[in-house]
């Protein structure tokens, strides 16, 4: 990775957390990244709303955010052909990391799932891998969003990876909770033929 | 019906995102991981009336249980006061606390699963939590309070097992 600096400015995020402190958390640290142009919603009918009339260029979400839950926000967004933020990066926010949570968001067409809690590190390394890593996007009838097929090289500086990490298996429905880097992986694992 | 690869199509794409991210001026990963620090830091007083808040209305709705009932639809909204503590308290500091909320937010789930509601495991599980919001336990890890942390594993297990 050439460069791990990203410019956030005249970036515009929206946060949706039906937390008013974890989304505050949240605008604080973008915020401290050089971020100033950031929307707070509080729940998917909120998202909907501001998506058809603004653009922006980063979608936060809570994975649970009421009242219809963050995989069919994603997949809603993902589908709706007329909608121009439909190709813009999703970026689930999650305290389920089960495999089969994280699957599933990847399934939805997300880009990245951001374990909860979130650090400041966790945070500007997924966004950065994001901005820097070009990804095509699969228009088929099953799905809509970024390639599933993709590896993950590192990150910029060589953070936010483990060198023991290993590919994830395919599990059962349930499962214990995944690291973020196993997280990671997991979003790497179809090109690996694991999926 | 099976997708053919007359049915898929792969494009590029370049965000706006991208676009900008890309741009020279952008702050150093370690000055925006500093800043990002310092705005945390920012917000931590404001987190102790959060703390409170969020802690006495989850007393409340547990309380409430036990007059009206606790169903499936009780533990999930329990478990939204549950989540929140569990997932801010580490952010800020509050390692011990975000341990037993995450204990207390897995009996909740095992409760909207079909578990029996258990009084006395909720109930030790709220003790705790109002222990460990004292600021003498920020800092805190769970390991240095092993007893703690074995009983509440040991009650959380003893529900999970009880599952239907």
């Amino acid at each position: 990775m050439a460069s791990s600096t990203i410019n956030f400015r005249d970036t515009v995020i929206l946060i949706a957390d039906a937390s008013s402190y974890l989304s505050m958390l949240v605008h604080s640290i973008l915020r401290g990244f050089g971020a100033t142009k950031i929307l707070e919603v509080r729940d998917s009918i909120s998202v909907l709303q501001v998506l058809s009339n603004q653009k922006f260029d980063v979608l936060l979400f809570d994975a649970r955010l009421p009242p219809y839950g963050g995989l069919k926000l994603t997949h809603a967004i993902r589908r709706k052909v007329d909608n121009e933020n439909r190709m813009m990066p999703i970026l689930l926010m999650s305290s389920d990391t089960r495999e089969t949570a994280i699957r599933r968001a990847r399934d939805a067409g997300a880009n990245m799932v951001i374990a909860k809690p979130i650090s400041p590190a966790s945070l500007y390394d997924r966004l950065a891998w994001v901005a820097l890593t070009p990804r095509q996007f699969i228009d088929a009838p099953t799905y809509f969003g970024p390639d599933r097929r993709f590896k993950i090289e590192g990150y910029p500086n060589g953070v936010g990876r483990r060198k023991g990490d290993k590919i994830v298996d395919v599990a059962e429905e349930s499962g214990p909770a995944l690291a973020q880097g196993d997280i990671d992986n997991l979003f790497s694992a179809a090109r690996m033929g694991k999926d | 019906m099976a997708e053919t690869d007359d049915d898929v199509r792969i494009f590029p794409v370049e965000t706006r995102f991208q676009q900008l991210a890309k741009r020279p001026g952008g702050i150093p990963r370690d000055k925006a991981l500093a800043q990002a620090q310092a705005k945390i830091d920012e917000a931590k007083p404001a987190f102790d009336d959060w703390l409170n808040q969020q802690l006495d209305t989850l007393v409340d709705v547990v309380k409430g249980a036990q007059t009206q009932g606790a169903d499936a639809e009780w533990a999930e909204a329990a478990n939204r006061y549950c989540r929140q503590l569990r997932d801010v308290g580490s952010t800020m500091d509050f390692e011990l606390l975000t341990f037993i909320a995450g204990s207390l937010s897995e009996i909740l789930d095992a409760i909207t699963m079909g578990a029996e509601f258990d009084r006395d495991a909720i109930q030790c599980h709220i003790d705790a939590l109002l222990l460990a919001r004292q600021k003498s336990y920020r800092g805190i890890k769970p390991e240095q309070v092993p007893e703690l942390i074995s009983g509440l594993r040991r009650v959380a297990e003893q529900l999970s097992t009880s599952l239907p």
